[in-house]
């Protein structure tokens, strides 16, 4: 197809080929296709997907136990209260919807950049994109305190006189949010169109004729569908990649708009959008390196891919550093002895160990990747991608929980510890993703099959 | 409507375009990758601009309309009709518009979902989202096509429904 994705280039050749020199487009649909469909019979799944699966399913009903007695007994049972009212619901939220980012990052900015070694990474990376996002989706909701209110969010014709308040972040959120889940799914779904048509095509089962006839909806490859299919893939991406920037500068305007200390900066959306890639190229890979072998995706997502993918950890951790650095210029640059105070107690206080927890961990142990040897250790990759998750979570904990907790006033100075119940909640999400992603991984090519036969060209 | 199987794309386009001058005779090419084609364009990315610019005008008329007219709101002596912070929410609702104008403009468009196509009949189209290349002429001189395509070394030949 005239993605041109990697259309110029030879990905099988050199000494570090992005696909084995010996893979054609005949034995890359059957690899796909029988790992997705398995015809043979035997296990309707591997044992390590069963595996994760029951882990995953625990997970989930512990978070649904916490939201089950939230319901029940009411947000009274979260340790958020006067000052920080916005506790583990609000940096749960943003996290996950941080992590969601890598997924559109490489689909959609290094589509537009042609860069070759996306193709092998788009479809899995845009899966985890849809399991953090419906993640993310949970906690403002949670949140409201009547979940069942949520509609009152949007801008509705309605007999109270109610109208949504558009000057403020959280209304712009709303939108962003919405906008971001909804074109995600599109964009997923849209570039899944041609493989699901293949899928159809090669199932023995009729349950699975179905299952992919109906979710392919007629696609059949003719050269009008190919026409327009092209065209409206790129400007897909065109919008995709302005529109996760524009997701996460308004998350940090969340923060920025408030006149909290440490949250009224002009520096916050850029800060949130280099935090999003950076734990969005984390997923990716933590996810890769086990799910490689897992698959038998080896000769397709290859040590170049997670090379790629550790310079790109490297470089969206530095680009926190400097976010980092200029966090603690403009805070003692400027005239705010409040600002300064409460950057102090981030520094020494209570919540010390967190902020030095996401310096380490951000910041310091990335620096590893500088070395090729151990971007392409797996032993060493994991836990820095690992390590990145976790410290962007702490990231997220001093910003909102160290603001307020040291506002301007000392009367209203306070702490916050999470209850069992929110901690359950974070464990339930997790397992939400974990499943989510398990049943696409089931279920769903996690090769974009058809871009990656174009890159290697008509062959047997 | 004769159904050819080809081992090689340049096989299925040469087909094609002999075919293409045969009068009365409707031509369409089936592969696993989009065809190079010369001149190829989509109106497309034209209707994802009018779904844009509708969903960015509407959503900025939505909060005008909102802030000034339906329950205007002082907040710091503001405004009421404050545009800069109408920009994020217009922003993301073009976004929206286009993608949403995009995605069902190429599903009403190719006519999906269909679910069934007279075409699908044929062995050789099962083979096509696998990287199979076949071609689909529909017309009422058969021998002639059938001796056309036959002059380009197809796989297969097969006539299927009515």
């Amino acid at each position: 197809m005239t993605r041109g994705v990697g259309m110029d280039v030879d990905v099988t050749q050199g000494n570090d080929p992005l696909i084995y020199p010996q893979e054609t487009p005949a034995s890359l649909t059957e690899r796909v296709c029988v790992a997705t469909l398995r015809p043979d019979g035997g296990m309707w799944a591997p044992m390590w997907w069963w595996m994760c699966l029951g882990v995953a399913l625990l997970l989930v009903g512990m978070g649904a136990v916490s939201v089950a007695w939230l319901f029940y007994a009411g947000l009274g049972i979260w340790g958020i209260d006067w000052p920080v009212a916005w506790g583990f619901d609000i940096l749960n939220y943003v996290w996950w919807i941080a992590i969601a980012s890598g997924g559109t990052f490489i689909s959609a900015l290094f589509f537009l950049l042609r860069a070759p070694w996306r193709t092998s990474l788009n479809r899995l990376a845009e899966s985890l994109t849809l399991c953090a996002a419906l993640c993310a989706a949970i906690f403002p909701i949670l949140h409201l305190g009547r979940p069942q209110f949520f509609y009152w969010l949007f801008p509705y014709p309605n007999t109270m006189g109610l109208w949504a308040q558009f000057r403020s972040p959280l209304v712009w959120d709303f939108f962003a949010i919405l906008a971001y889940v909804t074109c995600s799914i599109l964009f997923w779904y849209f570039g899944l169109l041609p493989d699901l048509a293949t899928l159809r095509d090669r199932a023995q089962r009729r349950w699975q004729q179905v299952f992919y006839g109906v979710l392919a909806l007629g696609f059949r490859g003719s050269a009008r569908q190919w026409r327009h299919y092209g065209p409206v893939y790129g400007v897909l991406a065109a919008l995709m990649a302005p529109l996760v920037v524009s997701v996460h500068s308004i998350v940090g305007m969340d923060f920025a708009g408030g006149a909290a200390t440490g949250w009224h900066s002009t520096e916050f959306p850029p800060f949130f959008v280099f935090g999003a890639a950076l734990s969005g190229f984390a997923i990716v890979l933590l996810v890769l390196l086990p799910l490689r072998p897992a698959l038998g995706l080896e000769p397709y997502v290859t040590d170049r891919h997670v090379d790629v993918l550790g310079r790109l950890l490297l470089t969206s951790s530095l680009c926190v550093a400097y976010a980092y650095v200029m966090d603690v210029f403009s805070t003692f640059y400027g005239p705010d002895q409040a600002d300064r105070t409460m950057f102090a107690f981030r520094l020494h206080g209570l919540y010390a160990p967190v902020y030095w927890g996401t310096i380490i961990l951000n910041i310091v142990f990335p620096q590893l990747l500088w070395w090729r040897a151990i971007r392409l250790n797996p032993a060493v990759v994991w836990p820095i991608c690992l390590g990145v998750l976790v410290g962007m979570w702490l990231e997220r904990f001093q910003i909102i929980v160290t603001s307020l907790a040291h506002t301007q006033l000392v009367s209203a100075w306070g702490q916050y510890t999470p209850t069992v119940w929110e901690w359950s909640l974070l464990c339930g999400t997790i397992g939400l993703f974990l499943t989510a992603f398990l049943l696409l991984v089931r279920f769903i090519p996690m090769l974009a099959m058809a871009e990656m036969r174009a890159m290697l060209g008509d062959g047997p | 409507m004769i159904v050819a199987a080809f081992a090689t794309e340049s096989a299925m386009h040469d087909a094609a375009a002999e075919l293409r001058r045969v009068p009365g005779c409707a031509v369409e090419t089936y592969g696993a990758t989009q065809p190079q084609e010369e001149g190829a364009w989509s109106i497309l990315p034209l209707v994802m601009l009018g779904g844009g610019m509708m969903g960015g005008l509407g959503g900025f008329g939505m909060q005008a309309y909102a802030t000034t007219i339906s329950y205007p709101l002082d907040i710091g002596g503001r405004p009421d009709f404050s545009w800069p912070s109408y920009i994020p929410a217009t922003f993301e609702l073009a976004v929206l518009g286009a993608v949403l104008a995009g995605i069902f403009g190429y599903f009403i468009t190719m006519r999906l979902p269909c679910l069934y196509d007279p075409v699908d009949d044929a062995v050789a189209m099962r083979d096509v989202m696998a990287g199979g290349h076949v071609v689909v002429a529909c017309t009422g001189d058969m021998s002639g096509v059938r001796e056309i395509l036959a002059r380009h070394d197809p796989l297969s030949i097969e006539v299927v429904g009515s």
